[in-house]
């Protein structure tokens, strides 16, 4: 089989299309995003072949995309990207006639922040970002001003990503995660840069195994990573900081160069499908969007606390958003000062 | 590029020559021109351009992101990188030496102990980072032996610093000096050093005075094919060192992908490849024979 | 002793994942011995898919590279191309993701009048242009050391260029030639960065694979899978050089 695909490949694209007979899908997803029934499920059903492959940062399918000649169907950008997409022309604006199980969505995500109408994009997944720690440390780090104590023995991680840095001082000094407003990023970079001393390291997924072994005592990190930490070591806790805190969401959406859209809408509505959705959270441990999967969870899962938080906790967090040029790079220049402070 | 005028000049008795020297460059040169120059034009023309929105590039054009690279802030980064790499450098060659040495002067196997050399690079980068990691850690093999026989009683401060950034940059480039180390010294005739010694030398003066400068085109060799992606590296420092450091391959990283700022990176990136291009043509005057 | 040493320091991590891919847990804490890895690699599909990817991608690009950057390197030792060898440097002193940005504009842009989509086909070419410079550099090395007198010879006894070079230069060379080839073949097998922009919807590599992975833990059967790759490798390798000293 792959020696077909290598010489259609080398045979270009259009040989690709004629020869192939069997109804395609290419899908570009996040690593984890689906159970391991569910592609072959859809294929069994619909009669259908999909590509389905992974990416490790949204950068990088933004890159690709953007040329509108990727050869993708459907992609799962973050919140923070669709409108992005959107503005670049890339998405196919969904119908609502297609999509018949949309009314499953949770209700704050049947009118997302990001794609209020969900004209451009389903939301899939969810997450936040708080404080994974040990429950032997004397301090319990409630708030992100916990991070700047000593009471770690410089046993404290940070996120490598300067939104995430930027958003936990933002939110420590009582602003908006998404600020653009140079004198508050100042005093935020000012505020990275003294706790920087008290930090062992700025490190993103790669710490969960840190936190596990006991290397590491507080970590800032995301819900569905620390879910996984917690799973696997029983002396861990999770909290959403008092001051607030980010959120972030996954979302499905239909490229517009997409060749197979009928197929891609059928892929769409198959993975709103209750039972569909609920075995990928069952067995991926993420945090599902769908109302209706999270009814099938069974009680523990239903109820965690660190993949749904409750309302109340909810209110204190944030969205992330895509920020106009002029603030990506005053923030880019802080973050370099701060890593060579 | 020739080791000497005597072989620069070097040609054919009676013979068209060139008409072979053509053919051999055309492949090469065409690979060249159209996989690497075309696409670095389009890399200067978007050093030249405003940022686009979204990352990407627009107009109008403008020599900004040339003015922003020249700020001591990133001086100061480049100038660790070139520390950094440098030393990274020094390193593999010290350590590579002796090994490319070894392997060229066994008696059998030579083939067998170089693959062995190059074995544990087919398996991927990051997942040997990962493996470094796990054992220099607080809790990682090296700190938890050391504590088991009393050694020590707090664990070592391994990782996350600049020691542990050389190392990750040493271990992922040591290869790549003891190839071109190996393929100079394996030709090198071993009745060389049988006269020298004969002639009183001692074997580390034999070693120092006819081994080392016959091999100095490998030693150039390895040790530019370590320093340059040494200077761009940007995985080991974000993982061996933890991110708190930066380095100009970081820089640039970040320019293409968080900062979604391509214009700025083409400048940076360009400005960073004209200057090692400059240390290196140091390097060859230095040698006066390099490549 | 030194030697030793040497290849100990090579081997460390290897035999961390050795154990790591024994291991019953799937984060990095001990709990007890299992073959489950092992086995969890072969009905991991797309994890296969992308070695055979990787696999194909490296070889393809390694013979084209080292056959055309060993006649490169020849040439480049006879006379001087300054043009070819600045390019060849520039090429290796350009960080990574500028290649992978510039190869994608590149092939975006002679697409819109080729008709085609990214793929193996364009993974295939970027990794020859990135392995070209290794090759020529360790050809050039070598050459270095080469004495011109034994082509001399070779013409003298009535023998033409090209025989000269197949039967006295190649011969030699060949040392420095598979020293190459293993360069070009590593480098280009564990390539992520530039990969990963110039592929397309039905070339995606291990080391793209494993990128991907890291976000959410890289699971002990890529450990498995790594293990199984070198030593699958390193076997071939050995048994190769027996053939060839028969």
């Amino acid at each position: 089989m792959n020696r077909r695909i290598f010489l259609l490949s080398v045979g270009g694209g259009p040989l690709a299309c004629t020869l192939g007979r069997e109804r395609r899908l290419n899908v570009y997803n996040w690593e984890n995003y689906v159970a391991s029934s569910t592609i072959p499920n859809f294929e069994r059903e619909f009669q259908c072949r999909v590509r389905y492959a992974t990416y490790g940062s949204a950068e990088e399918i933004l890159a690709k995309v953007m040329s509108g000649n990727s050869g993708w169907d459907v992609v799962f950008p973050s919140n923070s990207f669709v409108r992005p997409m959107r503005e670049l022309a890339l998405l196919e604006r969904l119908d609502h006639q297609r999509l018949t199980n949309l009314d499953q969505l949770e209700a704050r995500f049947r009118a997302p922040k990001w794609d209020p109408l969900l004209e451009w994009c389903v939301p899939y997944m969810h997450s936040a970002t708080g404080i994974l720690y040990s429950k032997s440390v004397s301090r319990t780090p409630l708030a992100w001003a916990d991070l700047w104590t000593d009471s770690y023995q410089r046993r404290v991680t940070m996120l490598d990503d300067s939104a995430e840095v930027f958003g936990a001082c933002l939110k420590r000094m009582g602003c908006s995660i998404n600020s653009g407003d140079p004198a508050e990023l100042k005093r935020a970079r000012d505020m990275a840069v003294r706790q920087k001393p008290l930090l062992r390291a700025y490190l993103s997924e790669e710490v969960r195994d840190q936190v596990i072994a006991g290397d590491v005592l507080v970590a800032q990190m995301w819900a569905q990573v620390a879910q996984v930490a917690m799973d696997n070591a029983a002396n861990l806790a999770f909290s959403f900081p008092t001051e607030g805190f980010a959120l972030y969401a996954d979302n499905c959406c239909i490229l517009r160069e997409s060749k197979h859209k009928d197929l891609a809408y059928e892929f769409l509505n198959y993975l709103l499908r209750p039972q569909v959705a609920a075995a990928i959270a069952m067995e991926m441990r993420t945090a599902t969007a769908n109302a209706g999967a999270r009814q099938l969870l069974p009680e523990a899962q239903r109820r965690d606390i660190v993949l749904y938080p409750t309302a109340e906790t909810l209110a204190r967090g944030e969205w992330f958003e895509a920020l106009p040029g002029r603030v990506q790079r005053i923030r880019d220049r802080y973050w370099t000062e701060i890593k060579a402070a | 590029m020739c080791s000497g005028e005597s072989k620069t000049n070097y040609q054919f008795p009676g013979t068209k020559v060139g008409r072979l020297r053509a053919v051999f460059v055309a492949p090469s040169a065409t690979v060249m021109a159209v996989l690497f120059f075309a696409p670095l034009l389009i890399i200067v023309a978007y050093s030249l351009l405003s940022r686009g929105p979204y990352g990407g590039v627009m107009h109008p054009w403008t020599p900004e992101n040339y003015r922003r690279v020249f700020d001591p802030l990133y001086g100061q980064v480049l100038w660790r990188s070139i520390w950094i790499a440098g030393a990274a450098t020094a390193l593999c060659l010290i350590l590579g030496f002796p090994l490319a040495l070894y392997i060229a002067r066994a008696k059998r196997h030579r083939t067998l102990l170089l693959n062995l050399v190059m074995l544990p690079f087919w398996t991927s980068f990051l997942i040997r980072i990962y493996a470094w990691m796990f054992l220099l850690r607080d809790t990682g093999l090296i700190n938890t032996a050391l504590q088991e026989l009393h050694v020590i009683s707090q664990p070592l401060p391994l990782l996350f610093n600049t020691g542990a950034v050389i190392l990750g940059l040493v271990y992922g480039y040591l290869p790549f000096t003891v190839l071109p180390l190996y393929a100079t010294l394996e030709k090198l005739d071993p009745e060389l050093l049988d006269a020298a010694e004969d002639l009183g030398a001692s074997p580390w003066s034999a070693l120092w005075r006819v081994t080392v400068p016959l091999s100095r085109s490998g030693i150039i060799a390895g040790c530019l094919l370590v320093f340059i992606p040494c200077v761009g590296a940007y995985l080991t420092p974000d993982l061996m060192g933890g991110g708190k450091t930066v380095m100009a391959g970081n820089l640039v990283q970040n320019q293409f992908t968080t900062a979604r700022d391509w214009p700025f990176g083409a400048a940076a990136s360009l400005v960073l490849m004209l200057l090692v291009l400059a240390i290196m043509q140091i390097l060859r005057r230095r040698s006066e024979e390099l490549l | 002793m030194y030697a030793a040493a040497a290849y100990l320091f090579l081997y460390a991590p290897l035999a961390v994942l050795s154990v790591f891919s024994f291991n019953a847990s799937k984060v990095a804490m001990w709990r007890g011995f299992s073959w489950e890895w092992y086995r969890s690699v072969f009905h991991n599909e797309a994890l296969l898919e992308a070695t055979i990817n990787s696999l194909i991608i490296a070889t393809v690009a390694t013979i084209i590279s080292t056959a055309i950057g060993t006649l490169a390197g020849y040439a480049l030792w006879k006379k001087r191309f300054p043009l070819l060898t600045n390019s060849l440097y520039l090429s290796l002193v350009t960080p990574e993701i500028v290649t992978g940005v510039s190869l994608l504009a590149f092939f975006e842009w002679s697409f819109r009048f080729l008709h085609v989509q990214l793929g193996m086909h364009t993974v295939i070419l970027a990794h020859i242009s990135f392995c070209l410079a290794y090759v020529v550099i360790v050809i050039l090395a070598r050459l270095r050391t080469f004495d011109p007198a034994l082509e001399e010879a070779g013409l003298d006894l009535g023998a033409n260029e090209w025989q000269v070079f197949w039967r006295v230069t190649i011969p030699i060379l060949l040392p420095g030639i598979v020293a190459a080839a293993l360069l070009c073949f590593t480098v280009s097998f564990d390539d992520y960065v530039i990969t990963s922009l110039v592929a397309g919807v039905n070339s995606e590599t291990l080391p793209m694979r494993i990128y991907a992975m890291a976000r959410k833990g890289v699971s002990p059967d890529v450990n498995a899978l790594s293990l199984m790759i070198t030593a699958g490798l390193g076997v071939f390798i050995l048994l190769a050089g027996r053939l060839e000293r028969r």
